[in-house]
């Protein structure tokens, strides 16, 4: 005879008393849970605030952060093999990807209607609006997919006492530096900075340095091996704080670079510089997109576009401009000047001059980054070439 | 039922990477197929150089390696006290405590034009100027890769030497040999198991690196994992498989040779507490 079967009548009621307790603290626990969602966001280490208790008290929902690769593999893999499409909400990542994204259904169209800060960012109708090449960094085949959370402009950085003043990438080619440069592990950074050099200096003529045909890549790469043989690059980078530390160690004096890694070098006491190229920038922006699972209720949904709607506004933006140096969105700015309880008089006024600085840039031009171009199958290979060379 | 775990987990991803080499890379996915165009992509371009210089950068490593490890390893079985062996050993685990990116990180910071070396080198007058070579080139990716995998070489030649028995080599000694002939005919032979072992420690280490020849190598440095791993970027899955097919193959005939050539069951039966 079982235990169960010699229950007393106490035992049954305390038994029931618990039994009904367990169920309503179930019941409290699933309409706490129909009530707030926890959100997962995939960021490349950008995006995070590291604080989202804002939005959790905004709103009820809270944010879960994890780490996601920037690179095209990295990002599909994680979503199509890694879980990612059943437990990320979202995912923020260097936009221009929405073609093996969408292709492979692993994000879905967004209601812009549905995010009331969307309306008011000028930048995306100014910067990123249908018809433009900045419209491949949210938009494909004519629909929405992406929220724009940060813009830039790339040019590269550089050692004034050592080298000058300097204002063109002509400086990464030039003899005077050979040894001492250092470019960026990346076809699509290197090789269109390249090509703008070639196309600005009359070496070659590429009709479209953002996509260019096979022809054209081939041009840029062998020049590129061309350098390469005389010695001209003293390493190609491939993270951040490799190229930091070439930097602040002095092992490099000019490199293709990010702008953030020379906030980081200024911290560490090296005199480096952003040029302003005369030939434009490399501009690009981030998009965070909606993971298209099947299974998401239409309450993540909500939430989920709630989260977007909060990365569009004043305090995320302000946190993002002043963690990482870049452009966010038109509110930050304002919002850091009208917030002194939240943001110094100074971290104001380093967020208005960073968003400034770069929306100068986007004024002066340059062109996009392509992270999908239609021949990326040749790009690959062609880097190849240049890093086997 | 453990055969069968080790069939389905070691044997089945190899034998998938195999099936998807064959297959056709269409769009941003896949279409099986039975297709050597992947194979044909490999051999044809770029990547071949990329193969040819890991299999020579492993082999020459493996050998450099196996040249530094054998003294050391000789020396541990033989002339050390039987309370130290077991600390000594210890101490080549030490650096795996650390992440061997990290490892590789410091190298450059080391041996960097500013690095302590070059700035050793020329407050003692030994070099004019900071010596370029030390980083981003061949000795700092065959300095990164000895670091790095010349530990793991130590294990296996000196559980081979340890296990020789001792009686062997005073037999030698009182027939009248020296002991450079008794190391040659003896001790040497004895330990070709470990040393094989060894070396395919770390020539497998140094063909599939990535980022020691990333980190150290300077101008794009490339070896097979860097080219597979570029492959992936552009989700191109099938050529990624063949090349990984490729280097499981030249793996697979290593090992083959080497059970041709030794009797695995000498050090199997060791590791295994065997005699």
């Amino acid at each position: 005879m079982t235990k169960s079967a010699n229950l007393n009548r106490r035992e049954t009621l305390k038994l029931a008393a618990a039994g009904s307790g367990v169920a309503a603290l179930s019941s409290m626990l699933a309409t706490q849970a129909w009530a707030s969602s926890a959100l997962t966001l995939a960021d490349i280490g950008v995006g995070d605030t590291g604080d989202w208790s804002p939005f959790t008290q905004a709103t009820g929902h809270s944010v879960n952060v994890v780490s996601m690769g920037n690179a095209p593999a990295a990002v599909v893999n994680q979503l199509l093999a890694g879980g990612g499409r059943t437990n990320f909400n979202i995912v923020n990542i260097v936009g221009g990807m929405q073609e093996p994204l969408v292709e492979n259904a692993l994000i879905r169209e967004l209601d812009t209607s549905r995010m009331p800060n969307w309306e008011t960012n000028d930048y995306i109708s100014d910067y990123l609006a249908d018809g433009t090449p900045g419209f491949d960094f949210i938009g494909y085949d004519g629909r929405i997919f992406g929220v724009p959370t940060v813009l830039q402009g790339d040019s590269f950085a550089y050692l004034p006492e050592e080298t000058g003043k300097l204002d063109s990438y002509g400086a990464l080619f030039d003899p005077k530096f050979r040894g001492f440069v250092s470019l960026e592990d990346n076809y699509t950074t290197a090789g269109q900075k390249t090509a703008l050099f070639l196309n600005a200096s009359g070496q070659a003529q590429i009709a479209d340095p953002a996509d260019m045909t096979p022809e054209e890549m081939r041009t840029v790469v062998d020049f590129l091996i061309e350098q390469k043989r005389a010695g001209q690059f003293r390493v190609i980078w491939s993270s951040f704080e490799q190229a930091v530390s070439l930097l602040t160690s002095r092992e490099v004096h000019v490199i293709d670079c990010w702008e953030p890694m020379v906030f980081v070098a200024r911290d560490q006491g090296t005199n480096a510089v952003y040029a302003q190229p005369r030939e434009g920038y490399l501009l690009w922006a981030m998009a965070a997109y909606i993971v298209d699972n099947p299974d998401m209720s239409e309450e993540d949904l909500e939430a989920t576009y709630q989260l977007l709607d909060f990365m569009l506004g004043g305090w995320y933006g302000a946190k993002i401009t002043l963690m990482r140096g870049y452009l966010t969105n038109p509110l930050a700015a304002q919002y850091a000047a009208d917030h002194p309880d939240q943001f110094s008089a100074e971290e104001a006024a380093r967020i208005r001059e960073i968003s400034e600085g770069v929306q100068a840039k986007f004024e002066k031009g340059g062109t996009w980054q392509n992270r999908w171009p239609t021949h990326v199958d040749v790009y690959e290979e062609e880097w190849q070439r240049f890093k086997s060379a | 039922m453990p055969l069968a775990l080790i069939v389905v987990l070691i044997l089945g991803p190899l034998a998938i990477t195999l099936v998807v080499s064959f297959w056709q890379k269409v769009g941003f996915s896949m279409r099986p197929a039975i297709s050597f165009e992947n194979y044909a992509a490999f051999f044809s371009g770029t990547r071949l150089n990329v193969l040819l210089r890991s299999i020579w950068v492993g082999v020459s490593s493996a050998a450099l390696m196996l040249l530094l490890a054998y003294p050391i390893a000789y020396l541990i079985a033989t002339r050390l006290r039987a309370g130290l062996v077991r600390p000594v050993l210890f101490l080549f685990a030490v650096p795996f405590l650390v992440n061997y990116v990290v490892r590789t990180f410091s190298w450059s910071e080391i041996l960097s034009r500013t690095g302590s070396v070059n700035t050793t080198l020329v407050a003692l007058g030994i070099a004019e100027r900071p010596l370029d070579w030390l980083l981003f080139s061949d000795f700092a990716v065959y300095l990164g890769l000895i670091t790095a995998y010349m530990p793991f070489m130590v294990f296996p030649i000196w559980l081979s030497l340890s296990g020789i028995d001792r009686r062997l080599v005073e037999a030698s000694w009182m027939l009248g040999e020296g002991p450079f002939s008794t190391f040659r005919r003896i001790v040497l032979p004895l330990s070709m198991p470990g040393v094989m072992a060894a070396a395919i420690f770390g020539f497998v280490g140094a063909f599939g690196e990535v980022a020691v020849s990333l980190i150290l190598g300077g101008t794009g440095y490339q070896l097979l994992g860097n080219t597979i791993q570029s492959a992936l970027n552009t989700l191109d899955y099938p050529l990624a498989a063949a090349i990984s097919s490729v280097a499981t193959i030249l793996m697979l005939a290593l090992i083959i040779l080497w059970a041709q050539i030794f009797d695995l069951r000498l050090l199997l039966g060791k590791i295994m507490g065997r005699t």
